[in-house]
């Protein structure tokens, strides 16, 4: 009785999924597919995807025989496992965006071509035209992984309209802890009747990446130089005086949030106008502009005499695997090359790898201290380590263990740096 | 003759199942046994066999222990919390009134809802400021800006308010399919046995407690497994709401099975984990059966 017209309706649905089937497969053209695998997705700045896409269809037009396939990997912190598992089940795309923070584990099980054949052929490429210590992000020995696309160092930003309302001269460049302390103290607002401040010196936040440049601004360091050790390096006396310095301006000076005053404000409280000073990098300008600020670069204060601070970067690489290595240099060049690259950063996300695209946005105050830090900054962690996540979590754990478990800066480094040990030489 | 060829017949329809769960389990058991035998990373070109090192190094490693303890925690409160709140519930639903279908209908919509839409609902429902827990605490004149899935946990062996809210969050997704059960057994109970007890002047707790509760044994065990079996494999939860945070308070077996492959890509350490999440559900459902066997068949002989 019925039964017919559920017959009619699995035969309909039959046959429409075998026509979709039939137009995907049925390709028009015969041009060659580039795949090419990219951060992001519909939550990424919409001018910015528009840019994109023109770029893209630019390098189709310039390369009439050649589809590019976009492959878009939404969800922070899920790029790098998925794109692996591309790797592992053996289909990786062509070209990929290389984040220097977890560039190591690429480059170190050969997952990646070594560009410098390509670059040794190529009369119209010149590696000169990029950033050194960009460049050093994805190189091992002689070889290079990586073409820098863009890049930023970690840097002080203030609100020079909270510093002008205070009457604090802004700070300069290469100012030193004491210097940074006594000008957040002025910066730090309390109300009397309730004695919570209002208006913070500064916007500690307890991310790794947000906060580890302190300790090679003490001398210190995360791990040995090798990388293979973390006991007596994490948890050494210069890391120790860092956090303690950092934990003090929380608890100890009340310049900066707690994590529960950051938590239960919910914003970054260095937008919303209430702590003086962010220690951010070049992404966040874009929405600092949007909220018309008055932003003020300067570098990270430091107590060794020279400002020192981190590159966070994306570079452009070829899969070994790939079937149409030439192509994809192409795409590369194409993308990293100065016309190219001047469109690209327009927006104001990063700074481009290519040093004229950078140089061409150089005239103001901001830009300008961007790039005179370039100079300062030194490859993450991560581009060497890996697995260099786990310690970054590691370090955040850290922070709330003193922050808010109130355990001893001594005893919670000393303990992360031991779990740090144990996974870095885990069989 | 004939029987011989029934026989046969019966193995073609069992085949599909059959031949599901060789290919689907029993098959990945065996590969997992073996890469449970090997450090095996999988970008890496060797795979040495390692023995029992996998597991040797599992019991030394402080985030493993740690995500058994947090299952073991998230087990033994969401279990008892979800199996009482589920009996009583079908307890309700088992009344001859109007419309009570609706609610049987009602509480099982969760079981039938993808885990991810459930928990982006329960991120809402417990965000810091806008969340409704946080609405109604501020009607009520708290400062309503309590950040539940973040709050560390108030000391050591004490659960985070994260762990409380997963518990929570699960006696209610859980509640229809324990709910269905619960109903079916309730009604497999004879309305004789509740008349002669009333007769017998019986109050209605008696008739419960010496009735209900005693013939329902076998259903209670069946959901009593079955929970204690899901509970150890909580992961969706975990995976869309709390990432194993805050400080690794709700990081639970599976959820660290997860990251050890597809993060670490060490297949091999993962297998392991996963032969020793098998074999404490195993011990414990060997436990329950020895526990409850005679309750079980006791009831079965009213």
């Amino acid at each position: 009785m019925r039964k017919p017209a559920i017959y009619v309706a699995l035969a309909v649905g039959i046959a429409a999924t075998n026509l979709c089937g039939r137009c995907d497969d049925d390709r028009p053209d015969r041009r060659t597919v580039l795949r090419v695998a990219n951060w992001g997705g519909p939550s990424v700045d919409a001018s910015f995807m528009k840019t994109e896409r023109e770029i893209w269809d630019e390098f189709e037009r310039r390369h009439p025989k050649v589809r590019l396939q976009i492959e878009n990997i939404p969800g922070f912190g899920q790029y790098v496992p998925k794109l692996l598992m591309t790797f592992v089940s053996g289909n990786p795309p062509d070209v990929l965006s290389l984040d220097g923070s977890a560039a190591a584990v690429f480059i170190d099980n050969n997952l990646l071509a070594d560009l410098t054949p390509l670059i040794r052929d190529d009369a119209t490429f010149h590696l000169d035209d990029y950033f050194s210590n960009v460049l050093e992000i994805a190189r091992r020995g002689e070889r290079l992984y990586a073409i820098p696309l863009d890049f930023t160092p970690m840097v002080m930003m203030y609100n020079k309209r909270i510093f002008d309302e205070a009457g604090v001269p802004y700070p300069r460049d290469g100012w030193t802890w004491s210097e940074f302390l006594q000008t957040a103290e002025k910066l730090t607002v309390v109300d009397p009747k309730t004695a919570t401040p209002t208006r913070f010196g500064f916007n500690f936040q307890k991310e790794m990446p947000l906060w580890f440049p302190w300790i090679w601004s003490n001398g210190g360091d995360v791990l040995s130089p090798d990388g293979r050790h973390a006991v007596g390096y994490l948890d050494g006396p210069a890391t120790v005086e860092t956090i303690t310095f950092l934990a003090d301006l929380v608890r100890k000076y009340r310049v900066a949030p707690s994590l529960s005053q950051s938590a239960a404000a919910g914003v970054d409280l260095f937008r919303a106008g209430r702590a003086a000073m962010n220690m951010t990098g070049h992404w966040s300008l874009i929405e600092y502009r949007v909220d018309r600020m008055d932003i003020g670069v300067t570098t990270i204060p430091t107590q060794i005499g020279r400002p020192v601070t981190v590159l966070y970067a994306t570079g452009l690489a070829i899969s070994r695997a790939s079937r149409h290595r030439d192509l994809a240099w192409e795409y590369v060049k194409f993308l990293t090359s100065e016309a190219v690259q001047k469109k690209r950063v327009a927006g104001g996300l990063a700074i481009s790898g290519n040093r004229k695209a950078a140089e061409s946005f150089a005239g103001t105050p901001v830009e300008d201290a961007f790039l005179s830090e370039v100079k300062y900054a030194r490859p993450p962690w991560g581009s060497r380590v890996e697995g260099y996540e786990l310690v970054e979590d590691l370090g955040r754990e850290m922070i709330e263990d003193i922050l808010n478990g109130g355990v001893p800066v001594r005893q919670a480094a000393s303990r992360t740096a031991r779990l740090v040990e144990m996974e870095l030489n885990r069989p | 003759m004939t029987r011989a060829r029934s026989d046969w017949r019966g193995y073609l329809f069992i085949a599909p199942a059959t031949i599901y769960l060789l290919v689907f389990s029993f098959v990945p058991m065996v590969i997992a046994a073996y890469l449970s035998l090997h450090r095996w990373h999988l970008l890496k070109e060797d795979h040495p066999f390692v023995g029992a090192g996998n597991y040797v190094e599992l019991f030394r490693n402080p985030f493993f222990r740690n995500a058994v303890w947090n299952t073991a925690v998230f087990a033994a409160l969401s279990v008892p919390l979800g199996m009482v709140f589920a009996l009583a519930v079908a307890v309700l639903v088992n009344q001859k009134l109007r419309g009570v279908a609706v609610f049987r209908t009602l509480y099982y919509i969760p079981a039938v809802s993808s885990g991810v839409a459930l928990s982006m609902v329960w991120i809402w429902i417990l965000l810091p400021q806008d969340g409704l827990i946080n609405y109604v605490l501020r009607c009520f004149g708290y400062p309503g800006d309590y950040d539940f899935l973040n709050v560390p946990a108030p000391g050591h062996f004490l659960p985070a308010p994260a762990m409380l809210c997963l518990v929570a969050m699960s006696a209610w997704i859980g509640l229809g399919p324990r709910m269905v059960i619960f109903l079916a057994g309730l009604q497999g109970i004879p309305d004789s046995l509740y008349e002669s007890a009333e007769i017998d002047g019986c109050n209605g707790w008696q008739r419960f407690r010496y009735i209900t509760l005693p013939l329902l044994m076998p259903t209670t065990f069946f959901v009593l497994i079955t929970s204690t079996i899901a509970a150890f494999q909580l992961f969706t939860q975990v995976y869309v709401m709390t990432r194993g945070g805050p400080q690794r308070a709700t990081d639970v077996v599976v959820y660290h099975i997860y990251r050890e492959a597809w993060h670490r890509l060490q297949i091999g350490m993962a297998s392991a984990q996963s032969y020793v999440l098998f074999g404490i559900i195993l011990l414990i459902a060997i436990v329950q059966f020895a526990l409850m066997r005679r309750r079980v068949e006791d009831a079965g002989e009213w």
